[in-house]
């Protein structure tokens, strides 16, 4: 099947990082644009008008979410998240790695259309070849005057600092990112207040993922149109699937919204290796509930995903076969979750820890029969109750796979006894 | 004044009962109008919601989760379930959470009977966890600076304690480190937790993670004996709970809703408590019998004083007797004691025994007043070493309310936050004064930038302004003293003025209610000369002072928390003090001498009932403002002596409080890096510092960068240091340092 590709155009053929290369594909033209033509309320409108919705994993209307900035002329700031770290998630590594111009454009179009006049890069600290080639696209850009002072003669002037993460996950949440930021340690802020109203030291703020801001260049190009007219209704436009687990083409794909999941697997991604089973697919990202074989015809948007129990996240899609032991799988990503618990509040604090010591233990043949209604039962009790969406995000699979494979949970437990309370 | 906009009222509806409260108020606070308390660990009044812990989840009506109260601002027409069975659900689960590692080790824990996660669990709790794993192993036990003792395993992260050292303290000592269920507290640096607020973390604690060194294993919370009172270690007059077993003082807790403290106690007020049953504490009146105490009773004692009064009133007359004190006495006692003395025609009456020559501002205001003004200016020495718990409304009107601190003089504020310091008062920055609301805070001491804004202050008050002062001194009842009398009028003379005579033998008896001028006083040589030449010194005291080497006669006194009456706090409001622990059989209140020498020399004293209608109705008596000194000359200083005050600085109660010795200042003498070298000494040196005639003795040198060149800087009050032999009650300057003598360093180290 032939996709259309948009962002990931040109990657793989063209070096991008270059930004002769990169203008001579009509890159800068559109920030130029937007600087000289048009008004940033216009911008703001066409954002909203595309229905282009944030790509990191939330899918937030981003046209609204730039509308929610109050009027009180203080300082505003774009912060583009670039600290992908969601489990089975590599989308944003590689826009950074291959396309950073396309990213200083988004990030720059985004602050601008904000009324804004310093966008903040976070990059993910393990990101060492992306930050680097992300610098010297940014010095390009910075010698090209694409970034400065009075740009294209204009009086708008513009910074960008790049900041690097020390490895958090939680610092892909965006207040946990804006502390991280601040030099603090990186941990959720209470909301209310929003970063809206009260972001990055104190100031009216946006965060937008990498992707969400990489597609502004080619929506201002193309129109708003051109972007809603893609996908489904509410899901509109184009979406970085990174595919990964059993299938025989692993990798990103770039898709429009509302393809069928089935053929998503079995076109797109080759489907799996010659004699295995479809067992299910985790559709976004470690925090998504498993879907099954019956999910297959399903749309990959939003609302069918939503509406199906999981989720489109922020886009990451595994693939399970036959050989699957759902219990390891499981564990997997509680010990990830777990440990990247930033330990504030209780039940993810608490919580996670305990679930991953208890998979662990049936791992280790010690479970008991119990133990697998605790694990649906304690994973239930933390999830709505936490500060931030962590420690929501253990129950959406680990409850969907105990539901679907109670057998190869209970095939764990040797002795069917009660645990004993200590 | 500014008016408050009126408030819009929301209706708010909690477990069917429906309430009116101010638009904004949180959900957490609504409740309490119907006693409907609902559980927080994190929450506290006065830190604010933080989100942490979760327990306050309540269910809203039309929201689908469960929502935390704390955090939760009311809007019109909600509706709230604080005891549906999903909001217990919620609980029950957040509890099971918290104690999956929580030590089950209640019996020994100290917060056994007053712990938050005890209480909520046996309320909403399940009763038996179900999980089988072992607990996460912390340190325990761990020394977390002089005052604190902190348990990982107990902990359960409500960050309480590192919040209230970020926005109460501002000093942003405590962090939590590591991260999920490894986290822990710490401090930022490894270095000790030290702070003056240090005791209040163990208050703010839900748990028994932070506890006291002071009350560790001491008792359980059933057993104590618990007492309301007021304290005097400090004239801000903070309400505390005093808690006594058997006859010991074991712990003092804040009270939170007291206006006075804002609900914090400073770690001198709530840790110096281990003195009341020290050995050394006198326990009968002392007779001088050469180098020797005689104990003897109380009859004789009062019979002899009263025959050294008669007989000095009766052959070199009434000017011959010399009365000091006040500022650690009562207002009944103060007022009994002027007007005892008044009676036999004595004048000679002061307060006055230190550095502080006033007591009462001429224009008072509250502490709620100081907490809302524009601009607080500090004159001398900081509050935050001699009224620690008003520092914390400065810095709370500096940082939440946007207040702009001015420091005047050598000293800068010592405190956290942003401030611009000045050395002069024409160095203040015009802009300070055009604040609508100006608080002035003086040390009392010296009034020289008082006299010099006169006019200024005089014109703000035309201007209509708010203006209001506040002397935060040495002595916790002056303002108190003042009010009742006991201060110099009619032709009676101060306590320079009567030393000054008493040096040249015009004083034949001399009492002294709760003063240490050998140690105290401005000018120490003076003091000393005086205290030499004095016949007869009375000297009511709960320890042998550096000035008890003056005295003939010592009378045991009562301590802080020994007695009932009443006293004013600096803003000039009436706090009231009940005992909390019986007093050693053989001393007597310094009410109680007073009584027993008026009945020796046949004065009439009003009746009790009297006496304390009066403590009550203290009438607004300031020192004739001509008391104040003139401005110290300037001149080619070789070294000018900044003297700092320090909290745990003193002769008396910290000196005898052997639970202190760690937080008791040292002997040091404090130079900036040239002037050290300048002098030829370095960091760690024993000097003796050298002014003319005078030597403080047995110093130890050190250097830092804050300070400022051209100064030294000795604390105030050290027993065997005492720095105002240097003070003659103008600026004094240091000729040179030397090397101290072996034997006196060693002795003043030791001292």
């Amino acid at each position: 099947m032939q996709l259309e590709k948009i962002l990931t155009a040109g990657i793989g053929e063209l070096d991008l990082c270059d930004i002769a290369v990169y203008r001579e594909q009509g890159g800068y033209a559109q920030f130029e644009r937007a600087v000289k033509e048009l008004q940033p309320a216009a911008i703001v409108d066409i954002a909203a008008k595309s229905g282009l919705r944030g790509r990191g994993g939330a899918g937030f209307p981003t046209g609204r979410k730039w509308q929610f900035l109050p009027n009180n002329g203080r300082p505003r700031y774009m912060v583009c998240n670039c600290d992908e770290a969601e489990p089975g998630t590599f989308k944003d590594r590689m826009l950074l790695e291959y396309t950073p111009h396309q990213i200083i454009e988004g990030i720059l179009i985004g602050t601008y259309a904000i009324g804004s006049r310093h966008a903040y890069m976070y990059i993910r600290g393990e990101f060492k070849r992306g930050y680097e080639t992300f610098m010297k696209a940014l010095e390009q850009a910075r010698a090209a005057d694409y970034v400065g002072e009075r740009l294209f003669g204009s009086d708008y002037s513009v910074e960008l600092t790049v900041h690097r993460g020390a490895g958090a996950y939680i610092c892909g949440e965006e207040t946990a990112l804006l502390n991280s930021l601040e030099g603090k340690r990186g941990e959720p802020r209470l909301k209310p207040p929003f970063p809206a109203i009260k972001g990055l030291y104190g100031e009216p703020t946006v965060v937008n993922n990498v992707e969400t801001l990489g597609y502004l260049p080619h929506i201002l190009r193309r129109g708003p149109e051109w972007f809603a007219g893609v996908g489904t209704p509410k899901s509109t436009g184009y979406k970085i699937v990174s595919m990964s687990g059993h299938v025989q083409k692993p990798g990103n794909y770039e898709i429009p919204l509302g393809l069928p999941m089935r053929t998503l697997v079995y076109d797109i991604a080759g489907g799996l290796p010659p004699g295995r089973k479809f067992m299910g697919i985790q559709p976004g990202g470690g925090s998504s509930a498993c879907l099954f074989e019956e999910h297959l015809d399903l749309g990959y948007d939003y609302e069918a995903l939503a509406g199906a129990g999981s989720m489109l996240g922020s886009g990451a899609a595994v693939v399970f076969d036959d050989t699957t032991d759902f219990v390891k799988a499981a564990h997997s990503l509680v010990r990830f979750f777990a440990h990247e618990s930033c330990g504030q509040c209780t039940p993810c604090r608490e919580g996670g820890n305990w679930l991953e010591m208890t998979l662990e233990r049936m791992l280790h043949g010690r479970g008991v029969e119990s133990d697998v209604d605790m694990l649906v039962d304690v994973s239930h009790s933390m999830t709505g109750i936490n500060l931030c969406p962590l420690g929501d995000s253990i129950e959406p699979f680990l409850a969907s796979v105990v539901k679907r494979f109670p057998e190869q949970f209970y095939a764990y437990v040797r002795t069917p006894q009660t645990a004993v309370a200590v | 004044m500014t008016t408050q906009p009126s408030v819009k009222t929301v209706t708010v509806t909690v477990d069917g009962v429906s309430l009116s409260v101010p638009e904004g108020t949180l959900l957490v606070e609504a409740a309490k109008q119907i006693q409907e308390d609902i559980p927080v660990y994190c929450y506290h009044t006065k830190l604010g919601p933080a989100g942490l812990c979760r327990i306050c989840l309540v269910e809203i009506e039309k929201m689908p989760k469960l929502q935390i109260a704390c955090n939760t601002v009311v809007t019109d027409g909600m509706v709230v379930h604080t005891a549906s069975d999903k909001t217990m659900e919620g609980r029950r689960a957040v509890l099971e959470f918290l104690l999956l590692n929580h030590p089950l080790d209640c019996p020994i824990c100290d917060k056994g009977g007053e712990c938050d996660l005890q209480d909520f669990s046996m309320a909403y709790g399940q009763g038996a966890s179900r999980k089988v794993e072992a607990k996460v192993a912390k340190p325990k036990a761990v020394d977390l600076g002089p005052t604190i003792v902190l348990d990982e395993e107990r902990c359960i992260v409500c960050q309480r304690c590192v919040r209230f050292d970020d926005i109460i303290t501002q000093e942003r000592s405590l962090v939590v480190k590591d991260r999920g269920h490894r986290d822990i507290i710490a401090t930022s640096t490894e270095e000790p937790y030290v702070s003056d607020f240090s005791g209040n973390v163990t208050e703010l604690c839900p748990v028994g993670a932070l506890t006291s060194k002071t009350y560790r294993f001491k008792s359980r919370p059933w057993d104590l004996n618990r007492t309301k009172t007021t304290c005097t270690q400090c004239s801000v007059g903070c309400q505390l709970y005093v808690d006594e077993r058997y006859g010991d003082v074991l712990r003092t807790m804040s009270v939170a809703e007291d206006e006075t403290s804002d609900g914090w106690l400073c770690d001198r007020g709530r840790y110096n408590i281990g003195f009341y049953n020290d050995p050394q504490r006198i326990a009968s009146p002392l007779l001088r019998r050469g180098d020797e105490w005689e104990q003897i009773g109380w009859d004789d004692a009062v019979a002899l004083w009263a025959r050294q009064i008669r007989e000095a009133r009766d052959t070199t007359g009434p000017e011959s007797i010399g009365v000091i004190g006040g500022g650690r006495l009562l207002n009944e006692e103060a007022f009994l004691l002027q007007h005892l003395f008044r009676s036999l025609g004595v004048e000679n009456l002061d307060w006055r025994a230190g550095r502080q020559t006033v007591a009462t501002p001429v224009f008072s205001g509250t502490y709620e007043e100081l907490e809302a003004a524009q601009t607080i200016l500090v004159f001398g020495v900081p509050p935050s070493q001699t009224a620690p718990v008003m520092d914390l409304r400065i810095r709370k009107a500096v940082v939440q309310r946007g207040a702009r601190l001015v420091t005047v003089g050598p000293h800068s504020s010592g405190s956290s936050v942003t401030e611009t310091h000045v050395r002069r008062v024409a160095d203040i920055p015009s802009d300070a004064f055009d604040a609508e609301r100006i608080a002035v805070v003086f040390d009392g001491i010296d009034a020289t930038p008082m006299r010099d804004l006169h006019e200024r202050f005089a014109e703000l008050k035309r201007a209509g302004k708010s203006l209001i002062g506040f002397i935060p001194g040495e002595q916790p009842n002056a303002r108190g003293a003042e009010a009742m009398g006991m201060l110099p009028r009619d032709g009676g003379r101060g306590t320079r003025e009567v030393f000054s005579a008493a040096k040249d033998g015009g004083i034949r008896v001399l009492s002294l209610f709760g003063v240490n001028p050998a140690l105290r006083f401005a000018d120490g040589a003076l003091a000393t000369a005086a205290l030499e030449r004095t016949p007869f010194i009375v000297l009511s005291e709960l320890f042998l002072t550096d000035t008890a080497r003056f005295a003939s006669l010592v009378l045991p006194a009562h301590g802080p928390f020994e007695r009932d009456g009443h006293v004013l706090d600096m803003t000039g409001r009436v706090q009231r003090l009940f005992a909390a622990h019986a007093a050693p059989g053989g001393a007597l209140s310094d009410g109680e001498m007073l009584v027993a020498l008026a009945d020796a020399l046949d004065i009439e004293i009003p009746s009790p009932s009297a006496l304390t209608a009066r403590a009550r109705a203290p009438e607004k008596r300031a020192m004739p403002r001509g008391e104040i000194r003139a401005a110290a000359p300037g001149g080619e200083a070789a070294l000018r002596v900044i003297i700092r005050s320090d909290i745990f600085a003193g002769g008396g109660t910290v000196y005898h409080d052997e639970r202190l010795e760690e937080l008791r200042p040292r002997p040091i003498a404090t130079l900036h890096p040239r002037t050290a070298q300048a002098l030829g000494v370095a960091a760690g040196d024993l000097v003796d510092v050298i002014a003319g005639d005078r030597a403080l003795r047995g110093l130890i040198v050190r250097v830092a960068d804050a300070a400022s060149e051209g100064t030294i800087r000795v604390v105030d009050g050290l027993p065997g240091a005492p720095a105002n032999v240097l003070f003659d009650g103008e600026e004094v300057q240091v000729t040179k340092l030397e090397p101290a003598a072996p034997l006196a360093a060693a002795g003043a180290v030791a001292g």
